[in-house]
């Protein structure tokens, strides 16, 4: 057994510091505040990364991509996460819809799509989840209906991340409604301006950007625009997910929150409470079980078990970052609602509090992932 | 990296495994409460697979052996002292106290003991006899000398490490026999593990075990890259982890078995009961949370951030 990421990976960890300590402004919370300037970091930063191969560090270099191992693609979302997102809305385009693209788009999409998000210069999102159907998107009611050689699609859907920014968006509709469930649903690649899309974002606890609803009244959607085969959605769209097995490496957040502020807290860390300073362990602890699932479920590769150790990493990662934020709040006590940049740590824990909370929802509810979890344990349920 | 068991040591666990079901697992170990000689059995199980020419403080694959074959304890609720016997010193078997309360799980046995407590004081020991406890039948009130002299820490942090891969092998059969009640226990007209409540509460009780084997394999894994103190600082934290999953997991088994689970017909009730003394002592999972408070800001809780702690001399 050998817990080294190796030199090429602690080589990758240093250098993306080195980058975001010299590019990302000190208190930066992520790309989707109430600051605009935020969201220009983000993507002139993106530029950075994808002139130096690192945008799209795992994928292969023919699609513009640095090729690097499974353990660097780790580090970079490690450090990226830890660092609070310095790529933005990016990551969606970058870890699921480039690949899914790689492995089911036609030449032409490829040619298309696939340079674009390698340099950085165009946001995706994902038209999924509807009022009706959230985790159980095989239900989904918005409709494709044949029209000529394409298809006009009407419907809403919701909770829709970045659709306010995003120029395309990768739509699920029903293609055949009389169909078995698994082969109602395609997937159409369609840009955002096209007529009779609206958006409308949603206020949230999150912040801007993260949640909105986008409506298709009579939208056109052509032939060229479907990915992979129509019908064939709802398995494109579980394999295009499975790119994102591992998910955020949200355990890196924590660990970073925390040593920021142990070391805000100076000797005064020695005065905290005993209670809290032994939660501080068992946290520090539950991050480090956290991480290793998380190498063990990246480590796996396509074994059959990897989904499974996928999210039991999903489930130990997302309640750290609860508990975690719990900590820290109760570590700032009568501050802990402070928010902005003259906050403790430029607002991180009251941000980090507020996101935490969509940590055991968004990506696959904690319930999901219990029931992946023991389906492997039990068996099917019928 | 590679997180897997090397090949040559999971079919070394596989055949320790093969060899305590030969001995007769759980209910051969409720039997031992009251037929000396089983404890006798239990160590020639032991010898057979040569755990007693282990040499577990110098050769890391003697050491990582050692770990799966007190995993393979575990899971058979194996009625000997195989850490303490692993790790003698002079031929005497290493036994981790409390001084405030000194017991030693089959102190009673025939052989020399010696004990040290967590900061590693090194104590003469004078085991008395068992006192016929449900909770750690096998447990023996101590007394200790004044102390003589010290331990190696290395000591200290191989006991608590091979004491959690005990009871990882605890938990991981306490969660197989679980999965099979429950899939086989019919309530309402189906089997319990159709039950949602039933399916999430195996979920997250696989997730603790997932978690721990995890940490227990990096823990020992890192025996001889880390400076000293970050080694007992791993150690402590393996075996916090350890005692708390084995809270879970236990209440677990025993809330999703029922009345059958405090029966000693069901392996879960000797597992509980035998393991009770590794779980308690020799101090509980608050304690070694708050030992481990000063290795926070010290850095011996490595994480993604903390700075490397320099090697001291030992």
């Amino acid at each position: 057994m050998d817990y080294d990421l190796g030199a090429d990976a602690a080589e990758l960890r240093k250098r993306l510091r080195d980058l975001i300590s010299a590019q990302i402004p000190e208190g930066f919370l992520g790309a989707c505040t109430d600051d605009p300037r935020d969201l220009a970091t983000t993507e002139s930063f993106c530029k950075l990364l994808a002139s130096d191969g690192l945008l799209a560090l795992a994928w292969p270099k023919e699609h513009g991509g640095g090729g690097g191992s499974i353990w660097q693609q780790t580090v970079l979302r490690e450090e990226m996460w830890a660092h609070h997102e310095p790529r933005g809305a990016q990551y969606m385009g970058i870890n699921w819809v480039g690949p899914a693209l790689m492995r089911y788009g036609t030449v032409e999409q490829k040619a298309r799509h696939l340079s674009a998000i390698s340099a950085g210069e165009v946001i995706w999102c994902q038209g999924f989840s509807e009022p009706e159907a959230g985790t159980d998107l095989a239900s989904l009611r918005t409709r494709a209906v044949p029209n000529g050689d394409g298809w006009r699609v009407t419907g809403q859907k919701v909770w829709t991340s970045y659709a306010q920014m995003a120029s395309w968006c990768v739509l699920a509709a029903c293609t055949d409604p009389n169909a078995p469930k698994p082969k109602r649903l395609s997937l159409f690649l369609v840009p955002m301006d096209r007529p009779g899309i609206t958006v409308r974002p949603i206020r949230s606890m999150l912040g801007p950007h993260h949640l909105n609803e986008v409506f298709l009244d009579d939208v056109e959607v052509f032939a060229d625009e479907v990915l992979g085969e129509v019908g064939d959605g709802w398995r494109v769209m579980r394999e295009a997910l499975a790119f994102e097995r591992v998910g955020i490496a949200r355990y890196a957040r924590c660990e970073s929150l925390l040593d920021r502020m142990q070391n805000e807290l100076g000797d005064d860390w020695d005065q905290l409470p005993e209670s809290i300073r032994a939660r501080w362990v068992r946290a520090l602890i539950d991050l480090r079980v956290a991480r290793l699932l998380a190498y063990r479920a990246v480590s796996l590769q396509d074994d059959p078990s990897a989904g499974a150790a996928a999210s039991a990493a999903r489930i130990a990662t997302t309640t750290c970052d609860q508990q975690v934020a719990e900590l820290l709040f109760d570590v700032l006590g009568p501050t802990a609602l402070d928010s902005g940049a003259s906050a403790r740590l430029h607002g991180a824990v009251e941000d980090h509090w507020r996101y935490a909370q969509a940590a055991t929802v968004a990506s696959g509810t904690i319930e999901v992932q219990r029931m992946l979890v023991a389906r492997e344990a039990l068996g099917d349920h019928r | 990296m590679k997180t897997a068991l090397p090949e040559d040591i999971t079919e070394f666990a596989a055949v320790a495994a093969k060899r305590f079901v030969r001995f007769g697992g759980p209910q051969t170990a409720l039997r031992a409460e009251t037929e000396e000689h089983l404890r006798h059995d239990a160590w020639s199980a032991l010898a057979d697979l040569g755990a007693f020419d282990l040499d577990v403080r110098s050769s890391p694959d003697d050491l990582l052996a050692a770990a799966v074959l007190c995993q393979a304890a575990g899971a058979a609720a194996l009625p000997y002292p195989l850490v303490e016997e692993l790790l003698a010193i002079d031929g005497a078997r290493l036994a981790l106290v409390n001084p405030a309360a000194p017991r030693i799980d089959h102190g009673d046995l025939p052989g020399d003991w010696i004990a040290a407590d967590l900061d590693g004081t090194r104590y003469h020991v004078q085991p008395s006899s068992r006192t016929s406890a449900k909770l750690g039948p096998f447990l023996v009130p101590a007394t200790l000398t004044e102390p003589e002299g010290i331990v190696p820490a290395a000591d200290v942090d191989m006991h608590l490490t091979l004491g959690s891969w005990r009871i990882l092998g605890v938990v991981q059969q306490a969660l197989e026999i679980t999965r099979q009640h429950v899939t086989a226990r019919m309530q309402f007209g189906k089997p319990l593990a159709e039950f949602q409540a039933v399916r999430f509460t195996i979920a997250d009780a696989s997730v603790a075990v997932r978690g721990l084997y995890e940490l227990a394999k990096y823990t020992i894994s890192r025996t001889e890259s880390t400076a000293a103190q970050v080694h007992s600082a791993d150690a402590l934290i393996l075996r916090l982890k350890a005692v708390d999953t084995a809270h879970q997991v236990l209440r677990t088994a025993h809330q999703l078995l029922g009345a059958l689970g405090f029966c000693d017909e069901s392996d879960v009730s000797v597992l509980d009961r035998h393991t009770q003394p590794l779980i308690r002592l020799p101090v509980s999972s608050e304690i070694l949370a708050l030992r481990l408070i000063p290795g926070v800001r010290g850095g011996q809780l490595e994480t993604l951030f903390s700075q490397p702690v320099a090697a001291e001399p030992v």
